[in-house]
């Protein structure tokens, strides 16, 4: 069977930045893989790539098999990607954003309507579903935004920092959310996080990150074994260091 | 005093002053617009001026009297470019033979019985000379009027000095090969203008506010944080770009309709109060478009419009927010705004070479253009001026589309230092 994500020295250059340098790291269908790092460490970059959404300058990025550059086409299909700081429509309620979303993946007005009803469970929002998003506040449009990306059932979900900016209680349900979802339907999660704690919570596999370079990869008890720490951050701290 | 208002003020000036943003469209352009848009207006008045002192007057002398030499003899001495005909029968064929033979645009016959009219005008001053003139009305320039206002001030100069009111003229308009009679070229000219107004009207708001609708609706998807998401969803990316055009297009043809509406009330309630004299029919003077006519108009303003939204969706795409959208696209204004309302004026036919080929070549002059030469039948000037726009059209949906295609519609930014401009693609967000 192939792998989930497969990404081969894989460069990308902006202008004089060079945000990604030879990143390498591979994804197994169905675990949670997190890549982890400071800001500016390349992790938005490379669920960028993994997305479609940028091209890399160099290396080769292939998602279920299907090359993300030659492919794109194809990869959108088995994709749903969350970015950090993605926003929902604001005059539509939540519940017309999750059916302008699902028509692009459902098949049929059952398909739609089963996958908003999916959404609708997974994000708790009851009956503010009926209200205008602008309304919403920050955990409530998170909470939604992460259902949107689950309700088609993607055989990849990439998250950009699911929990950015939200408040304790909001980023334990999207964390729990997340966690349950990939339990109950097998779904492979790519996400990034600059939570470490977050990402032991949530991750089988964990790639620590930093100047757009794997510096670090494994299991997170496998790790914090390796180098004698008592979480993840130290981890990373030490790797950084003797890196 | 407001405590701390001055601190303020003062902040709010600096930033407004300083961001280059507003300093372009509130500034800068209009300071650069209405100059080239008066240097366009004075230099057509002074060619109109030109052409219409030297435009040919064939007289066609049927009286061959004492007073019609006399006045033959005036119009010489004023300089005015004349060729005299004697004795021949005018009707409807040798009129227009006559002006086709000559090149000319103007006829003054002077009619039997004229000398015979000004001598008893002494004994009885009820008794009065005419003259009939017949002018071509060939575009829908302000100025296409004139030969018949300078007729009107030779006559008055010939009566100062002769008797008050002796000799009137008859005015009849040309008008696609066919001979009006008590048609007066310059009320044609002046009611054509003020109607045919609110076709070059409709294309000004339509271009104006349908690019800053599209330029919106396509930041709003950056400012908003949803561009990422739509853009990695299984759909076609250009499905993005036309669903933008056609939206965009379909609530400014609303606005335009509303705008329009209002409009012609406000026209219709000015006009009731207008003189009857003014209220001719210009539907019976076939001057209004026919059917082909409309659809050249339609397809004329459709494909300017298609080209003026991608052209602001390619500029949006620079722009991280609405403002900086919209300030980036009231930059094509000059482009939509010159040539209309210099066209509103003006017929881009009677246009010096050089003036006439920066309006051809200005994409958004071709919905006017069209407008105005539909009226005149002239069918072949909107139909090529498509063709252009068309192929226009074609060049900016082609780069609009390859934006779309790749990341740059992601990545793509114009960076503005001082009035300098340079593309960066580096994000905006966390790398």
């Amino acid at each position: 069977m192939s792998l989930a994500v497969e990404a081969s020295n894989v460069v990308k250059v902006f202008g004089n930045v060079r945000a990604l340098d030879g990143l390498s790291f591979a994804v197994r269908p169905g675990e949670t893989y997190g890549l982890i790092g400071p800001n500016g460490a390349g992790k938005t970059t490379a669920l960028r790539i993994v997305s479609t959404l940028l091209l890399p300058t160099a290396g080769t990025v292939k998602v279920f098999g299907l090359d993300v550059v030659k492919e794109a086409g194809e990869v959108r299909k088995v994709i749903s990607y969350l970015p950090e700081e993605a926003g929902a429509y604001r005059y539509l309620s939540g519940w017309e954003y999750l059916e302008f979303m699902a028509k692009f993946n459902a098949k049929s007005k059952d398909e739609v309507r089963a996958m908003v009803m999916e959404a609708a469970e997974i994000c708790g929002l009851g009956e503010r579903l009926k209200d205008k998003t602008k309304t919403y506040s920050k955990g409530m449009k998170r909470r939604l935004l992460v259902a949107r990306a689950l309700m088609t059932k993607p055989k990849l979900a990439i998250l950009d920092e699911p929990t950015s900016g939200l408040d304790v209680v909001h980023a334990y349900h999207v964390r729990e959310i997340i966690k349950r979802y990939v339990e109950t339907h097998g779904v492979t999660v790519l996400l990034s996080s600059h939570n470490m704690l977050e990402v032991e919570h949530l991750c089988d596999r964990v790639a620590l990150i930093n100047k757009g370079r794997i510096v670090a990869e494994g299991a997170p008890q496998e790790l914090k074994e390796k180098f004698g720490c008592k979480n993840l951050e130290e981890v990373f701290a030490r790797v950084v260091k003797i890196a | 005093m407001l405590k701390g208002f001055g601190t303020f003020l003062l902040k709010e000036l600096k930033e407004l002053v300083r961001d280059p943003k507003i300093l372009l469209p509130m500034i800068v352009i209009p300071l650069v617009m209405f100059p080239v848009l008066g240097a366009v207006m004075g230099y057509a008045v002074q060619t109109a001026q030109e052409q219409a002192i030297k435009a040919k007057l064939i007289v066609v002398n049927n009286d061959g009297g004492g007073w019609s030499n006399s006045f033959v003899s005036f119009l010489k001495r004023l300089n005015v470019t004349i060729y005299v005909v004697n004795n021949t029968k005018l009707d409807d064929k040798k009129v227009l033979e006559l002006l086709s033979q000559h090149n000319a645009t103007q006829i003054l016959e002077i009619p039997k019985g004229f000398s015979e009219n000004v001598t008893a005008h002494f004994s009885n001053p009820a008794v009065k000379a005419s003259l009939r003139f017949y002018s071509v009305l060939a575009g829908t320039s302000i100025f296409e009027g004139t030969g018949s206002s300078v007729i009107d001030v030779l006559i008055n100069q010939f009566n100062r000095a002769v008797a008050p009111d002796v000799v009137y003229s008859e005015k009849a308009a040309v008008i696609k090969g066919e001979i009006k009679y008590g048609v007066d070229p310059a009320v044609v000219s002046g009611l054509l203008m003020s109607q045919s107004i609110a076709l070059p009207l409709t294309v000004l708001i339509l271009l104006s506010y349908a690019p800053q609708i599209a330029a919106a609706s396509m930041a709003i998807e950056k400012e908003e944080k949803t561009l990422e998401t739509l853009l990695t969803l299984p759909m076609d990316r250009l499905a993005i770009l036309w669903g933008k055009l056609s939206s965009s297009i379909i609530v400014a043809a609303v606005g335009a309709v509303a705008y329009m509406a209002g409009y012609s009330y406000m026209f219709s309630s000015i006009m009731a109060g207008a003189p009857a004299s003014l209220n001719l029919d210009l539907a019976s003077l076939g001057l209004v478009p026919s059917a082909w006519g409309y659809l050249l108009l339609g397809l004329s303003l459709f494909v300017a419009m298609i080209s003026a939204l991608a052209l602001a969706v390619i500029l949006s795409a620079f722009a991280e927010d609405v403002r900086s959208a919209q300030s980036l696209v009231s930059n094509i204004y000059p482009l939509v705004f010159v040539p209309s309302i210099a066209l509103i004026y003006l017929d881009i036919n009677t246009l010096p070479f050089a003036l006439k080929l920066v309006l051809f070549a200005i994409p958004f002059s071709h919905p006017v253009i069209a407008s105005k030469a539909v009226v005149m039948g002239d069918y072949w000037t909107a139909g090529l001026g498509i063709v252009y726009v068309s192929a226009f059209t074609l060049v900016v949906m082609y780069v609009a589309s390859k934006l779309f295609a790749t990341e740059k519609i992601l990545t793509a930014k114009l960076k503005i230092k001082g009035l300098k401009t340079r593309r960066s693609e580096k994000p905006a967000e966390e790398i």
